[in-house]
Parts: C-alpha cells; sequence; structure tokens
C-alpha cells in the first residue's frame, strides 16, 4: 500500500515539471554539502594541508635552500636509528595487538551474553580505565611502575626488580607500553564491539540456534563473522595508533633520567631530526615514509577483512 | 594537466621561499627589539632564588619568570628556540640552561641565540679562572656565563675510613685498590656511581677520553679507543665487577638510600651541599673533599667539571631591554646576594669565592673544612681544557647504553663498546665530521 502510494507520489513529482526535480536536487545538494564541510575543512587543515606540506619540505635539501630530490629520505633511512624504532613499534604491536583483539572479543561476547543490568554495568566498568586522559593514565602508571610505592610491588619483587629504573629498563619496554595501551583502551572497544553484537538480528541467532547450532558455535558462525567488519576498523585504527606512539616513550625516558633512547619510535626519531639535529626536510621524510607504512598497513587490513565490502 | 601544473608551481614557491632563509652573524640581531625595560627569565626550580634575589636588589626592573624543566639531558628546550626563530619572536632574554650542553646549539649558526658578551661583560668575564669560563669560549666570543665553577674534586667520608684504617687515596689507581679492598672487607659499601649523564664528565672527562673535543661547529674528535679511555674503562670495569660501583645514577631516587653507603667518590663540588647535605642527609661532620684525583701517568694534575650552570643571553635585544638584562647578567653571576647567600655551589667569579666559603665555614657541614676548601679552589685551577659542550649529549648516550645495559646485568664491555659506537653515530648524525 505504501509503495503504491510512494510510487504514485514520484510519478506526480517527475511528470510535475523538470526544474522542481532539479531545486529539490540542488537543495539535498546543498544539505550535504553544508553537513561535509566542516569535515573537510578540519581534512583540509589537519591532514591534507600537512602532509602536502610535509612532502614538498621532505622533497628540500638539507639546508633549506632548493630543491634536493630524495636526499631526506636517504638521511633517515641511513641513520642508524632507523630501523630499531621500526622494531621497537613492531614489538610494541606484537604484544599489544593480539592482547588486544582477543580480550576485546571476549569480554565484548560476555558482556553480550551477559543478562541485560549485569551487562550494561560490566560493560562500563571495562570502559573506565579509558575514560581516563592520555597523561592521567601515565601518571597512574609511573605508580604501578615503580616498586616502592606500586600496590603491585610483588611482581616487581618476583622479577627481582627494586627500582623503576630496573622495571621501565629498554628490554622491558615493549611490554610496558603494550600493558599501559592495553589497559587504556580496551575497554572502548568493548562498548563498540557491544555496539556490532546488538545489530545481529535476532532472526539470525534464532535460526541458528534451530539449526542445532550449540553456543559455541553460534559465537563463532555467526556472531564473530558479523561483527568482522568491527574487528577491521579495530586492527586500523590501533595499528596507525602504534606507529604513532611518541607520549610514552618520551615521558618514560625523562621519568627515568635518560635510561631509554630518546630515538625509541620513528616518531620520536622524526621529532629528533626537528628539533635537536634542526633537519627538518629529513624529519618530513621520516614523516612521510610513516603515513606510507601506515597507509600500506591500513590498505591490508581493509583488503583483508573486507571492511567495506558490505556497503552498498 | 592544470592541475598538475598548480602542484608544480606551488612545490616551487615552496621550495623557493623556504630558500629566503638565510643565517644571521653573529652579534645584536637586525631585529633586535626593545621592551622598554621589562625583562623574560626563564630559570629551572633551583635558580628561582636567584630570580627572587634580584628583583629584590632591583625592584624597579619587571622581570616576567618563566620555569623550566631542570632535568639534565632533557631536550624539549631546543625545540622552543626553533619555534621562536621561526616566529621571529618569543625568545627569553635570559636564561639558565638546564644542561651545558644546551650551549651548542644556542650558539650554533642555526640557533645563534646566545649573545657574545664581551664587548659588554668584560670586566665580569675577567673575573673567572680560566679553566672555568673555558667551555663558554666558542670560536673566539664569550656567549655564557658560569653560574657555579663545578671542578671534581674528591669526597671521602673521613669518618669512616679513620675508623676503617684507610688512608684517603690520592690517585686513581689507589682509588681503585681501596675500592676493591672496601668491597672485599665492607661489601655493601659503595665507591661510586655510574648510572647519570654526569658520570661520563666524571670519569671519562677526568682522564682526558676524547669524546667531545671539537675543532670547529662541525668537526670533533671522539676516540674511545685512546689510551686515556682505556685506562678508564678497565677501571671501572675492575670496580663495577667487584661490585663497589652502583649503576645508579645520583638523581636517582634510589640513590638517596645508596648514597648514605657511599665511602668516597669523585665529584663535583656542588656534591656537598646539594648531594650530601639536602638529597642524601648525610649527618654533618662526616664529609671531606680533597684534592682531585690524578693518574700516576700524566705529567700535571688534571680535573673534569660536572654541571656548574651556564646563563645565556638573548641577541634579539637592544635598549633598556638589553641594559636591564645585562644587569641581571652582572648580578647572577657576580652578586654575593645570589651568589653567596644562596647559590649551593661554589661562585665560578673568582672574587666571591672566599665569601662563599667563609659562609661555609659557618654552616659546619663537612669535617676539616680548611682542606675541603683548599681542594675546591685549586680544583677550579686545573678543570681540562680540551672538552667541549657539543649538539649531541655525550651524557644522555651514556644514560641509554652504559646504564640499562648494567642494569640488566650486561658487561662493562659489552656496554662500552655499544656506547663507544652510538656516541660516534650520534655525532655524525648532528652533521659532525668525526675524527679519531
Amino acid at each position: 500500500m505504501t509503495q503504491q502510494v510512494l510510487v504514485r507520489h514520484r510519478s506526480r513529482t517527475r511528470a510535475s515539471s523538470a526544474p522542481a526535480v532539479r531545486r529539490v536536487r540542488a537543495r539535498k545538494g546543498h544539505a550535504a554539502a553544508v553537513l561535509v564541510a566542516p569535515y573537510v575543512l578540519l581534512l583540509l587543515v589537519g591532514g591534507l594541508i600537512p602532509t602536502g606540506y610535509a612532502v614538498v619540505k621532505s622533497l628540500q635539501n638539507e639546508a633549506e635552500t632548493g630543491f634536493g630530490g630524495l636526499s631526506s629520505y636517504q638521511r633517515v633511512a641511513g641513520d642508524f636509528r632507523f630501523v630499531e624504532t621500526f622494531a621497537n613499534v613492531a614489538l610494541v604491536l606484537c604484544v599489544w595487538m593480539p592482547l588486544l583483539l582477543t580480550a576485546a572479543v571476549v569480554l565484548a561476547l560476555l558482556v553480550d551474553a551477559s543478562p541485560r543490568r549485569f551487562g550494561a554495568s560490566m560493560r562500563f566498568v571495562y570502559y573506565l580505565p579509558g575514560a581516563f586522559a592520555g597523561i592521567a593514565n601515565f601518571m597512574l602508571w609511573l605508580f604501578l611502575l615503580n616498586p616502592g610505592q606500586s600496590p603491585v610491588d610483588f611482581l616487581w619483587h618476583g622479577f627481582g626488580y627494586t627500582s623503576l629504573n630496573e622495571v621501565a629498563q629498554p628490554g622491558n619496554l615493549p611490554f610496558i607500553i603494550a600493558a599501559m595501551l592495553f589497559f587504556q583502551g580496551t575497554g572502548t572497544w568493548v562498548v563498540v564491539l557491544c555496539g556490532g553484537l546488538n545489530g545481529i538480528p535476532d532472526e539470525l541467532l534464532e535460526a541458528a540456534k534451530m539449526d542445532g547450532a550449540t553456543a559455541w558455535g553460534v559465537v563463532w558462525s555467526v556472531k564473530i563473522p558479523m561483527i568482522r567488519p568491527w574487528l577491521g576498523y579495530m586492527t586500523l585504527l590501533n595499528l596507525a595508533y602504534g606507529f604513532q606512539l611518541f607520549l610514552e616513550p618520551q615521558v618514560l625516558g625523562q621519568v627515568t633520567h635518560g635510561l631509554i633512547s630518546p630515538q625509541w619510535t620513528p616518531n620520536q626519531l622524526s621529532f629528533t631530526y626537528a628539533y635537536q639535529i634542526l633537519d627538518t626536510p629529513a624529519a618530513a621524510a621520516m614523516s612521510v615514509i610513516l603515513l606510507l607504512v601506515t597507509l600500506g598497513l591500513g590498505l591490508l587490513v581493509v583488503h583483508r577483512s573486507r571492511l567495506f565490502q558490505d556497503e552498498r | 594537466m592544470s592541475r598538475f601544473r598548480m602542484a608544480v608551481a606551488l612545490v616551487t614557491i615552496c621550495l623557493v621561499a623556504g630558500g629566503c632563509k638565510t643565517a644571521e652573524g653573529t652579534g645584536t640581531a637586525q631585529d633586535a627589539t626593545d621592551s622598554g625595560g621589562r625583562i623574560t627569565v626563564w630559570v629551572d626550580p633551583p635558580r628561582v632564588p636567584a630570580v627572587n634575589a634580584f628583583q629584590k636588589a632591583f625592584p624597579d626592573i619587571p622581570v616576567e619568570v618563566n620555569t623550566i624543566n631542570g632535568n639534565v639531558g632533557s631536550t624539549e628546550l631546543q625545540q622552543k628556540f626553533v619555534l621562536f626563530n621561526q616566529a621571529e619572536k618569543g625568545w627569553p632574554d635570559a636564561i639558565f640552561f638546564p644542561s651545558n650542553d644546551d650551549i651548542a646549539w644556542a650558539s650554533s649558526s642555526k640557533i645563534n641565540y646566545a649573545r657574545d658578551l664581551s664587548p659588554d661583560l668584560g670586566d665580569i668575564l675577567a673575573g673567572y679562572p680560566a679553566g672555568v669560563i673555558e667551555q663558554c669560549k666558542i670560536e673566539g666570543q664569550f656567549r655564557c656565563l658560569r653560574n657555579d665553577a663545578a671542578p671534581d674534586v674528591f669526597w671521602y667520608d673521613q669518618v669512616l675510613l679513620a675508623e676503617w684504617g684507610y688512608e684517603p687515596p690520592t690517585t686513581w689507581e689507589q682509588y681503585e685498590s681501596l675500592s676493591l679492598r672496601i668491597a672485599a672487607e665492607h661489601p655493601g659499601h659503595i665507591t661510586g656511581f655510574v648510572g647519570d649523564a654526569y658520570a661520563p664528565d666524571r670519569y671519562l672527562w677526568a682522564s682526558g677520553c676524547p669524546t667531545n673535543d671539537t675543532a670547529s661547529e662541525k668537526q670533533v674528535r671522539i676516540n674511545l679507543a685512546d689510551e686515556r679511555c682505556v685506562r678508564v674503562r678497565q677501571l671501572l670495569d675492575r670496580l663495577l665487577s667487584a661490585g663497589v660501583l652502583s649503576s645508579t645514577g645520583i638523581f636517582s631516587p634510589d640513590a638517596a638510600e645508596l648514597g648514605r653507603r657511599l665511602v668516597m667518590s669523585p665529584g663535583a663540588v656542588w656534591w656537598g651541599n646539594f648531594l650530601f647535605r639536602d638529597t642524601w642527609k648525610v649527618p654533618a661532620g662526616r664529609i671531606t673533599a680533597a684534592k682531585p684525583l690524578r693518574w700516576t701517568s700524566d705529567p700535571t694534575p688534571m680535573t673534569s667539571s660536572e654541571g656548574g650552570g651556564l646563563w645565556g643571553f638573548s641577541r634579539h635585544i637592544k635598549g633598556v631591554q638589553l641594559e636591564n638584562t645585562l644587569t641581571f647578567a652582572r648580578f647572577v653571576a657576580s652578586d654575593p646576594r645570589w651568589q653567596v647567600d644562596l647559590s649551593v655551589g661554589l661562585p665560578g667569579y673568582k672574587p666571591l669565592q672566599k665569601p662563599w666559603l667563609a659562609k661555609q665555614r659557618e654552616a659546619r657541614y663537612l669535617a676539616d673544612f680548611e682542606h675541603a676548601a683548599e681542594a675546591f679552589v685549586y680544583a677550579t685551577t686545573i678543570v681540562r681544557p680540551d672538552r667541549d659542550y657539543t649538539r649531541y649529549n655525550t651524557g644522555t648516550v651514556w644514560t641509554h647504553t652504559i646504564t640499562p645495559a648494567l642494569t640488566s646485568g650486561k658487561s662493562f664491555t659489552t656496554a662500552w663498546r655499544t656506547f663507544s659506537d652510538r656516541l660516534t653515530r650520534e655525532a655524525r648524525s648532528f652533521g659532525y665530521t668525526v675524527e679519531s
């Protein structure tokens, strides 16, 4: 019935006049433009223009007096810390990403399967650590890591550590940073995945049960495949975040009086080039390299998780 | 196609615009400004009393104080100056550099912030012993003022050594053998710290090991295979193996407890008040200082210097603002109301050393004060001159190579290799040509 009305309405509109259609379309176009404009503006100011500037800057010569070709890329790639910084980040990601993915999925499934009120309160509890702003979270970690003040001092004593410098030694850094990121971010992703799980139609789950699927079967064959794009999205954002690590090793280096190299991550190396070595083109080149790496990995994730496949 | 052309045009404009910047010459900058009187001063927390004393002494000069991070080896300061240079404003008129190496970038041709003080403050500069002001002389110009002379002397616990029946050592060789005896006879006590950014100054500089010997802004000599490096490396290796040196740094919170078990150590003059008295709370009447240790093979006794902060002043100012800044410079370098009454370190400015020592004598903290005072003044005259502050920070390379290696139980020899390797590479990454 409704459809018939709609068809009749449409045909009437089409019949009425061509300029009216154009007017409607134009109005729709304006509305879209108004909605998109703030985003485009921010994208330009915070994304495209700086990226363009970095690309241009990276092509200057060291003295910034003219075109230098790819020499600045050569300088950073030849830096003795270049490979090391990427290896450090890779280590953090190797520890952090599997933990994050597993924990977020398991917790989200548990919340989803829990009775309503209990599930909601647990979701809130998981989210809490993520509500701390970055630096507040970091300060909390300093207390946790210092065997002299930590409530988990038994853990540090178990490893034979008695001071912050022993806990925060460079070999332990990938684990420490992975733990910081894990506790800070997992709760937020539990909330996101719960949203995904809520979106699975009840009929589908009922159908699976009627077909004889066990609870485990429903999780494995229905729920997880259905939230696959969310998992892809989560991997994508966190990979990008991981490659941009800066704050944690930088501040940890300061509180341990220089125990950690000031060039522990690619971003810190770029920072060193910009503000200590004063080689801005090399700093820009490092940023561009970082962008290419994250972009490449991002595309891979998008492709593998079929993130945008369902969009019509 | 037109888009491509536009992009090319844009790139060209940017490249050309970037190329318009040129390095300025030294002296007062062309764009120098005058605030009409107000001066801006940046200091680390221990230097805040200096500014307060200045404001009390010169109430007519309006001063804006900005407290900065005082961590040795911290790198965030330079970033601000890069931005000031880009904005062409914002520089402080006077600054206490938290790290002595800061003077290297502050006087480099790229940042070029610190003014040449010879024309305006010749009389003050003449008041410094040559060894104390040497590191401020950069390519023939005096670009900074020493706050306090910080030569290394030899500190020891007089009561403990007397009780144990040991003579305080006078040479590095005796220091080693006594340390090894202490390790064997009184385990748990220590005779030095090697985990802080000043440790390479304390040990390597004192031995004459070339880590920071610059010939120009772009040339440096680093040779850790030099005999003078090898001898100090072997000494540290043996003492670390015996467990009598701590791999912690002097500023580490753990050092407070260890400091009370420190029997003896080379260390700067400021260790007396700042570390032994205020930080480690060692009771009065125990600690004293002797003349710096000497290597038996060296023809003359020489020592190093640890910190002893540097003041820099802006070359972007003129008129009343400059006058007031110079008044401030004179005050912090040579006024007893700061240097004698409040400063914890021995004044770099020689005429104030006697009054400062007199005040310390009254404080009755050190044991055998006359002996220590004589050692302090003598040490200021024998600081090795062939060690410069550079754009790479040797102390930072030390703290993130040697310290973590020792903390995680690796051998000192391995750690030294990494340190040596990274130091050279770090210098190169700053554009230095490294000779050995």
